[in-house]
């Protein structure tokens, strides 16, 4: 008699890898295999619609056919791995760099990249924003070592397409603003947020992208200043915080500001406070 | 008469429905007559608009968290992650009800993303059992385990599906959500008779009912398979099937599930109607036969114990 374990991995085999020997041995007569097909068909047509929920303006830029063939061949190398398909397709728009067929769609992994930012955006965890009265009450000693937590729908992206234009032109069916779009204007610095009214997607220019992607990473007030001199920092900083884009603090240690300790401080589970996505070589 | 009862209290024995996304702002805005409602656990994850919409639901009516990705029935365990995003939304909703279903999802790290059948055999009713326990240990409360529809059985199946459910509700104190449709589908597709089934079940053990479409296909072997596929209303042989149901186990709550070809709000308020008149037929149980918190004592000496990642 199989074991139950025995049994779940025939399964998997025949609805993730459509090989249906193993499990069919062990049906039951009048449950003949063309039955099996019913739980792989429920399974991929399942996890692309999550896809789809997730990538909406990947699909309308390849179309629907387009994209569950591309969704079926993802699923078949990179399956769900939890049961919060809201937090699934992480590796799609790497899947879409290496995919030939889309090959032609130059600016596609970035859409599809800024797309994954603004789904986990959607979905981060709510947290009440920082009390500015906290940060009043320190002394400037201990202002200069503040690491900030960044709200968990915060997130930095640089982009070499215009993929915020794009995704934008998409979303809102505006074929005119789409028109006017260079695809070859030149890399992007995006600020991704939840507000209450939705996720909003917001151009920054360079200097003060690095000057909020160094504080969202924890980096020490004190050395977020001195590296990043060519931006209107103080501004910025002020920016930042009346826009409750922190949650929280914590106090690099006293005399050691370098950026290596402070970032060793933070924990894995804080959240996704920086998306610092690779360059394209 | 109104159906609607106290938000803060348990879920009513009156009719409810699936809340799905397309209904929030409408249910918001109406604050439709109905009794109840109840959503997918894991569509409420992690933050952001749709707990909002959940949280202002939830005053209004008493909420029931339905789950459908824990996979009970995993021969390798439950996923501590999961059980800790559901206890997450559970703090925040302070749900009236929590259910899950006698099925597997995951197996290897794969999460298949469906209710898939488990072979009726020892084994398998004991894996089932020791996760109920641990699930009701950690969230500190007794859940329902619902019964599934299913296309296929297994040649080493020992236990037929009705004793297999009531032995999970007596082994681990667990209720039953008793799904009329599932039981109608599964006893077509492997020639059961469902009024066997529902003989069998245990009255006391069932907490809530769930009706839904289901639609027929043609096999090429000759048979016809019917499909819970959730997408139009409740058939007329399980409205029969229901009533059978109802003079078993008296009134119980009951929902009416729709998740594909979600209708307008109305046309789910038109099911539930039709539930809310059969049950008016049927006269009340003693409530004091209800078991609501068996076990307290064992489940607070394990709490905390699914808890370790």
């Amino acid at each position: 008699m199989p074991q139950l374990l025995e049994l779940q991995r025939a399964m998997r085999a025949s609805m993730v890898e459509r090989s249906d020997g193993a499990i069919a041995a062990m049906l039951a007569e009048h449950t003949g295999p063309e039955r099996l097909s019913i739980y792989r068909n429920t399974f991929v047509v399942g996890v692309t619609k999550a896809l789809g929920l997730t990538y909406p303006v990947v699909r309308r830029l390849v179309g629907n056919d387009f994209f569950d063939g591309a969704a079926g061949l993802f699923i078949a190398d990179h399956a769900p791995r939890a049961a919060w398909l809201d937090n699934y397709g992480a590796e799609f728009p790497e899947f879409l760099r290496s995919f030939q067929p889309a090959a032609t769609l130059a600016y596609l992994p970035d859409v599809a990249r800024l797309e994954w930012v603004v789904s986990r955006a959607l979905h981060a965890a709510d947290r009440e924003s920082l009390d500015l009265k906290r940060l009043e009450a320190l002394t400037p000693d201990e202002q200069a070592r503040v690491c900030f937590v960044p709200h968990p729908s915060v997130a930095l992206q640089r982009t070499d397409y215009p993929a915020d234009a794009i995704w934008r032109g998409v979303l809102n069916g505006d074929d005119a603003a789409l028109a006017t779009i260079d695809v070859d204007s030149g890399p992007a610095w995006l600020l991704i947020e939840r507000r209450a009214s939705g996720v909003e997607v917001s151009r920054l220019d360079e200097a003060a992208w690095r000057f909020v992607a160094a504080l969202c990473a924890g980096t020490p007030l004190e050395l977020a200043f001195a590296e990043i001199r060519e931006a209107q920092t103080y501004v910025l900083l002020a920016e930042q915080l009346t826009a409750g884009r922190f949650v929280d603090f914590k106090l690099a240690p006293s005399g050691e500001t370098n950026r290596n300790a402070a970032l060793t401080e933070q924990s894995p589970g804080d959240g996704p406070a920086v998306i610092m996505t690779q360059q394209r070589g | 008469m109104s159906q609607r009862a106290p938000a803060d209290g348990p879920i009513p024995a009156k009719a409810g429905i699936g809340l799905r996304f397309q209904h929030h702002q409408a249910v918001l805005d109406l604050e439709p007559d109905v009794a109840w409602m109840e959503v997918h656990t894991e569509n409420y994850m992690g933050g952001g608009t749709p707990l909002r919409y959940l949280e202002a639901i939830r005053r209004d009516f008493p909420i029931s968290l339905h789950g459908v990705g824990l996979s009970l029935g995993s021969a390798e365990g439950l996923d501590a992650a999961h059980i800790e995003r559901i206890r997450e939304v559970a703090h925040r909703i302070n749900p009236a009800q929590m259910s899950e279903h006698v099925a597997w999802s995951s197996v290897g790290g794969t999460y298949l993303a469906d209710l898939l059948p488990l072979p009726m055999t020892e084994e398998a009713l004991d894996v089932v059992c020791r996760h109920v326990d641990q699930v009701q240990s950690c969230l500190k409360r007794k859940i329902l385990v619902e019964n599934p529809s299913t296309y296929v059985s297994f040649r080493h199946s020992t236990i037929p599906e009705w004793e297999f459910m009531t032995a999970v509700a007596m082994r681990t104190g667990c209720g039953i959500l008793c799904d009329v449709n599932n039981i109608y589908v599964s006893a077509h597709n492997h020639g059961w008779n469902p009024l066997v089934y529902l003989a069998a079940l245990p009255p006391d053990a069932i907490g809530e009912i769930h009706l839904a479409g289901h639609s027929v296909r043609p096999l090429a072997d000759g048979r016809v398979l019917r499909l819970d596929d959730h997408a139009s209303r409740v058939a007329a042989e399980v409205w029969a099937l229901y009533r059978h149901a109802l003079a078993r186990f008296g009134p119980v709550p009951t929902l009416i599930e729709w998740d594909n070809d979600v209708p307008p709000l109305d046309v789910l308020l038109g099911e539930a109607a039709q539930a809310s008149a059969f049950l008016a037929e049927f006269e009340p149980r003693h409530e004091t036969t209800r078991v609501e918190h068996p076990r307290e004592t064992k489940l607070t000496e394990e709490a905390g114990h699914a808890t370790a990642a």
